[in-house]
């Protein structure tokens, strides 16, 4: 059972040295942090080191945590560096945002993406086998939006860039996003034929 | 076709201007092309607010816990000590050398011929105290300003060495 404390009074708890205090923080947030773990890693394993290194790392900094913004920014901030760093040592490639080429190609792209014909498949699976295929900024920047509750000065705080920017970023996301589930869907159906 | 996205987006976000909210209104209300993208974006926004989060393993939490736990266990002894401590001791042994110093130097008396050491302080018959001239003979106190001599001049090198390093980052 998680508690009901809120987040600064189980951090203010953590630093005076209760650790249980701490573990029902990492409750709460734990399915958030690794969801966006997996956005970058795109794999369970690498996630989970991931999001596991980033506790580990809010823990060790706690004390230095400003309490005018809200600890889940903060917290996410750190997913985003510690993601960066893993994805970086793997070599992945993650340049992503600013691929003018791509965007081109979407603004000409016609738009036909019907809602209902998701009918037969969970609607969820279309969608997460969508974000998969995003780029790592794209997929953070949407889950940050919509499954993290982060306003777009959040995003941005969370980010270390402009809330203009970010917002452009979302855009793009989502164009891309829904250029990904178009292309999944006349696949589907192709299959199916 | 982008622009208008742009707009409806904005619309749905409710990031754009009161303005901005009113004609994106009116083109929804007026506009058959508005109106059907609107839909369309609408649908795919609350779509993407019912995404579900992935779950980590069971034992997740527990692991976390252990690493920080291993963390804390690896931590050398130095750092895991409070510096307060540290700053007493040395608080305490430096006092107590310069009172011993200062009561040493007022109770000497030095003499051109001989080196004499003797107690000029009264104190009460009742009180009986420990013969200091045993305690303070001329070794032992040579041993200890040794001793102070050695010390100071490896803090003060330590000192140093500390410094250079700062300048040199």
């Amino acid at each position: 059972m998680q508690s009901k404390l809120s987040d600064i009074e189980l951090i203010e708890q953590t630093l005076a040295g209760n650790q249980a205090a701490y573990a029902d923080l990492i409750k709460r947030h734990q399915r958030f942090v690794f969801t966006l773990a997996m956005r970058f890693s795109k794999n369970r394993e690498d996630a989970e080191e991931i999001a596991q290194d980033c506790f580990i790392k809010a823990y060790r900094s706690l004390s230095s945590f400003q309490r005018q913004a809200k600890f889940s920014t903060w917290l996410y901030r750190i997913v985003y560096t510690t993601a960066m760093t893993f994805l970086r040592k793997r070599r992945v490639d993650t340049d992503s945002i600013d691929d003018d080429e791509t965007y081109i190609q979407l603004e000409n792209h016609p738009s036909g993406f019907d809602t209902n014909s998701v009918e037969n498949k969970s609607r969820s699976y279309y969608l997460n086998q969508a974000i998969e295929q995003l780029l790592p900024d794209d997929a953070a920047i949407i889950t940050m939006f919509y499954m993290g509750e982060q306003s777009l000065e959040e995003i941005a705080q969370a980010l270390d860039m402009e809330a203009n920017t970010v917002k452009v970023k979302l855009f793009r996301a989502r164009q891309r996003l829904k250029e990904k589930l178009e292309r999944n869907l006349k696949d589907e159906v192709k299959e199916l034929i | 076709m982008n622009k208008m996205e742009e707009r409806l987006w904005n619309y749905i976000d409710g990031t754009c201007s009161e303005e901005e909210q009113k004609a994106i209104d009116m083109l929804i209300a007026q506009d058959e092309v508005y109106r059907r993208k609107y839909q369309e974006l609408l649908g795919l926004s609350q779509e993407f607010a019912k995404m579900e989060l992935d779950e980590p393993p069971m034992a997740f939490t527990y692991n976390v816990m252990e690493g920080i736990r291993a963390e804390i266990a690896q931590k050398p002894l130095k750092a895991g000590i409070d510096k307060r401590i540290i700053k007493g001791i040395a608080g305490f042994f430096i006092l107590t050398i310069v009172l011993l110093v200062v009561y040493v130097l007022s109770t000497l008396k030095l003499g051109a011929a001989s080196f004499d050491v003797s107690f000029s302080g009264h104190l009460s018959d009742s009180l009986k105290m420990p013969d200091l001239k045993n305690v303070f003979s001329g070794p032992v106190i040579k041993g200890f300003l040794y001793f102070d001599l050695v010390l100071g001049l490896f803090l003060f090198d330590a000192y140093l060495r500390k410094r250079k390093v700062s300048k040199q980052l």
